[in-house]
């Protein structure tokens, strides 16, 4: 019963620390618009909006798609809220994907954003949870621990991660949308303040305000144009308990299975062979070589030996965050969209200076909560 | 109202201000009580007999209810940590400190805790620590009557004992 | 839009009686004896549904990330397909719909918590309004629901009287609910003289606030009919949401309920909701009721026509974040022939409505029957 969906139309804003010449409606709006510009559509043409964000806290503002709807072009249409930690901005396309797919719908825009500028981010991010001790300072204080077991299982060199945060600088510096662009060498990364040892502050994601809008559409829609589309292969989102005894959190297995799942949909045996590019979330360095592992990239342990051959560098054998990533752009509603709607625009051939060469598949990926929540999708350029 | 204002209204600023009285639930509350004793409660899972600390009334694995509480001994290991640098609004420990995933004896999941009275450098995976708690009199059954973790000075426990505990 | 759909049925519902408060349990361990139950109600382990939506708010639950203590209980290992909304259950029940539309899996399992208890929802609720210009009124559920009873009183001329029959009308079948909140059936004519809470609703105008946990199980034709001897079958869904503004709608009437009626309707093949049995509304004060009535195309003055809220609805009980689901829910064991002491005789079809946001912003509607709606 498969129907044939695809990503018409790709619109992302200009992210940054703070993006003070415009409001929460704003900032959505710039993204949808230039999304529905992108996708030769208008307002009208679009049949549900399907929203992800992280906290609202973020923004000290409970359920804000509700005050949104304006901004969201939902005026008299379904509108659905999607929430999953990080991975937020992936299961909502992925959701907006399952909408067309259903045959209910015809043309989806997904939306997600982040304005945290405007509230507490690391307040936002360190939960005091009743009962606990307070100890988790950030998000990174939380997966820190697990780079240490990484690097420790897996007998790492240290340079490994600075080497991931100098490599997503100089790809970002070819994405005109990115937060962070400003070239590092692996020393300045090396010399700059350990934030939560052993993740240095160089090597850490931003935090930015920031939003992304995708078409997603039919095979009619599509076939239509403007645009060359990117068919959706295979997506699924998939979460694990946390308190599972034993439970990997280097590599997680919820991470493999969605994996496996998206690979089985879309036909794809090799990874390393078949994909040509990745956008995988990445907001600690780290976690590039535990990805590339826990994707079946390469083998377990192998993943940083990848980045030390340089073979996931741009023009190398698998650009991997072309666009710089989350540890250069990180509106955290947002970031999982932007990975799915950067490996779209990789096979729409749409990525401007940081196009990839001949990609027929491009995987886009997003993690969340304590490394439970995993999205995905292979998106290729035949349907 | 008579003129616009000089210059444009760019920023709102607003102060969110929520109170939360929350339940613990029997599970927890009754381990807390028992912190007042300096005992350590957690449950166990009725189908594999897997201790999760804090005591949770079903496992998370078997999906089965936990029936019986079980007390755990105040020591274990340090499986991973990392060393903390930024401030956190509202909280008052002093900068560095080691935050730690810590594996009490006995129990199949690790929880998280301060360590203490050790440089932050000496701080190893498989670190042997045991709790200091609040003197007799001044716990109140609550969170905070474990005050830290230390090390015990005990060799340190190999990999493969705790690698499947982080 | 094609019109080639999916049959696909409630199976399974289980909820916990709600509650003011629950003292002995975490929002989420509310969440999984529930979760249990409606497992067994299908005859099945976890391991056979193939998909989970959970539906909460982090705001109710008091911290961000509140929702992904919910995966604990609801048997998330090993690793399952899943989704969470930070919406009412109904808009999750309407999702794990369109997923099983979509084709891929037969079994889909829609899990509810909340907790109103531990915060105060009526903050809570003022923040959920545009920051600029309505947050800072101080409004609050309450007062957006009396603003938007004031214009529907002033357009139809419904009185106070009118409304107090109506809440009796609820409290009395509530009475009849043994998960309801409020169990005491109260005559109008108390109910009406209880002090204004902001005019013109009155104290026993308003939801009783509780807490409680759901959990649904839906299931695809070729599936369903093993897991539910009377499996209860979606005719048609839609849903819709309407601007906050509270000064650029018609707050006298609802839009987006009527839009989201209506193409359910359509679906279901029904031509008006007059022809379904029981209609359960999450209509949380009595003028809401008629608002929904009236986008239904109903005349909810009239005593013929469809039963309204045989659980006695919102009014007995309203569990946020919840309460939609158990409409749902309701509506099942209706149908289901498993509504005890409050069972209509031969009801064969109702309509299931969920909300969410001030003054009825966001509606999603269910169209159900005893049969299936596609050969």
């Amino acid at each position: 019963m498969k129907r044939p969906v695809a990503v018409v139309g790709v619109g992302q804003t200009k992210h940054a620390a703070r993006r003070s010449d415009c409001s929460i409606p704003g900032l959505v709006r710039e993204a949808i618009d230039r999304a529905l510009l992108d996708a030769g559509l208008e307002h009208r043409d679009i049949d549900a909006v399907i929203v992800g964000k992280a906290p609202d806290m973020l923004e000290g503002v409970a359920q804000p798609e509700q005050f949104l709807v304006g901004a969201l072009g939902g005026h008299l249409k379904p509108v659905l809220r999607v929430h999953t930690a990080g991975s937020v901005g992936a299961s909502t396309a992925i959701a907006a994907a399952v909408h067309v797919q259903s045959g209910l719908y015809d043309r989806v825009l997904a939306v997600a954003f982040e304005k945290q500028s405007e509230g507490n981010t690391m307040w936002a991010l360190s939960p005091s949870l009743p009962f606990t001790p307070p100890l988790v300072a950030g998000a990174g204080g939380f997966f820190a621990p697990y780079c240490r077991a990484y690097i420790k299982k897996t007998g790492a060199p240290m340079h490994i991660g600075p080497m991931i945060a100098a490599n997503a600088r100089e790809n970002a510096a070819r994405n005109e949308y990115a937060h962070l662009r400003e070239p590092m060498t692996i020393e300045d990364v090396m010399s700059s303040p350990m934030l939560w040892e052993p993740i240095r502050y160089l090597e850490t994601c931003p935090s930015s305000d920031g939003a992304v809008a995708l078409v997603i559409a039919n095979e009619e829609q599509a076939r239509r144009g403007p645009r060359k589309p990117a068919w959706i292969k295979g997506a699924a989102s998939y979460a694990e308990a946390m308190w599972v005894p034993g439970r990997d959190q280097v590599s997680p297995l919820a991470g493999k299975v969605c994996a496996r799942h998206v690979y089985a949909q879309a036909g794809i045996h090799n990874p390393w062979a078949e994909i040509q590019t990745a956008e995988i979330y990445v907001p600690f360095s780290w976690f590039e070589a535990m990805w590339l592992e826990n994707l079946g990239f390469c083998a377990e342990g192998e993943g940083w030996k990848v980045i030390d051959r340089g073979d996931q560098r741009f023009g190398r054998h698998l650009p991997v965050n072309p666009s710089g990533g989350v540890l250069c752009t990180n509106p955290i509603g947002a970031s999982g969209m932007l990975r799915l709607g950067e490996a779209a625009l990789q096979v729409m051939g749409r990525a401007g200076a940081h196009q990839v060469d001949g990609v027929q598949h491009a995987l886009g990926h997003a993690y969340g909560g304590g490394a439970q929540y995993f999205a995905m999708w292979i998106v290729g350029a035949a349907v | 109202m008579h003129e616009p204002p000089a210059d444009p209204v760019k920023y709102i600023e607003t102060t969110v201000r929520l109170p939360y009285c929350y339940v613990a639930g029997d599970y927890r509350a009754r381990q807390l009580r028992a912190f007042k004793d300096r005992k350590i409660l957690g449950s166990r899972c009725s189908k594999t007999g897997k201790v999760f600390i804090p005591p949770l009334p079903n496992s998370p694995e078997s999906f089965a209810p936990c029936t019986e509480f079980v007390e755990l001994p105040d020591r274990g290991v340090v499986t991973t940590f990392c060393v903390v640098n930024i401030p956190v609004i509202g909280r008052s420990i002093d900068l560095p400190y080691v935050a730690a995933s810590v594996a009490l004896d006995g129990a199949d999941i690790s929880i998280f805790a301060l360590i203490q009275e050790c440089r932050a450098e000496d701080v190893h995976m498989g670190m042997r620590v045991e709790a200091v708690w609040k003197p007799d009199g001044e716990r109140q059954g609550a969170h905070d009557d474990i005050l830290y973790f230390r090390p015990t000075g005990e060799p340190a426990a190999p990999l493969e004992s705790f690698i499947n505990r982080l | 839009m094609t019109a080639s759909l999916r049959n696909v049925a409630i199976v399974a519902f289980a909820q916990r009686p709600i509650v003011t408060r629950d003292e002995h349990r975490m929002a989420t361990e509310m969440l999984y004896p529930v979760v249990r139950e409606a497992l067994a109600q299908a005859g099945v382990e976890r391991d056979a549904v193939e998909y989970q939506i959970s539906a909460s708010t982090d705001y109710l639950d008091g911290r961000p990330f509140g929702f992904v203590a919910a995966l604990d209980v609801m048997g998330s290992w090993p690793p399952r397909q899943d989704l969470h909304l930070e919406m009412d259950g109904a808009f999750a029940a309407y999702y794990g719909w369109v997923k099983l539309q979509a084709g891929d899996v037969d079994s889909v399992l829609v899990a509810t918590h909340g907790k109103t208890s531990e915060g105060q929802p009526e903050r809570i609720f003022n923040l959920a309004l545009d920051p600029y210009y309505h947050a800072p009124l101080g409004l609050d559920p309450i007062s957006t629901s009396a603003l938007q009873a004031s214009a529907y009183m002033a357009r139809t001329g419904i009185t106070d009287a009118d409304l107090a029959r109506i809440v009796a009308r609820n409290r009395a079948a509530g009475a009849r609910n043994p998960d309801a909140q409020l169990r005491e059936a109260v005559p109008a004519e108390v109910l009406q003289r209880a002090p204004f809470h902001v005019r013109p609703l009155r104290e026993s105008y308003l939801p009783a606030l509780g807490e409680t946990a759901t959990c649904l199980v839906l299931a695809a034709e070729g599936v369903a009919e093993r897991l539910c001897e009377r499996p209860v079958w979606i005719h048609g869904a839609h849903h819709a949401s309407e601007l906050q503004t509270l000064g650029a709608r018609d707050l006298s009437r609802s839009a987006s309920a009527r839009l989201a009626a209506e193409r359910a309707l359509a679906l279901a093949g029904l031509a008006s909701a007059a022809e379904v049995d029981l209609i359960e509304l999450s209509a949380t004060t009595p003028v809401e009721e008629l608002i929904l009535l009236d986008a239904l195309g109903l005349d909810g003055r009239s005593p013929d026509g469809p039963v309204v809220n045989p659980s006695g609805g919102p009014l007995c009980g309203h569990p946020i974040m919840s309460t939609g689901a158990i409409r749902l829910g309701e509506a099942f064991r209706q149908l289901a022939g498993r509504a005890g002491a409050r069972q209509l005789p031969q009801a064969s079809h109702a309509i299931a409505h969920g909300a969410q946001g001030h003054c009825l912003q966001q509606n999603v509607c269910f169209v159900l029957g005893t049969e299936r709606r596609w050969r």
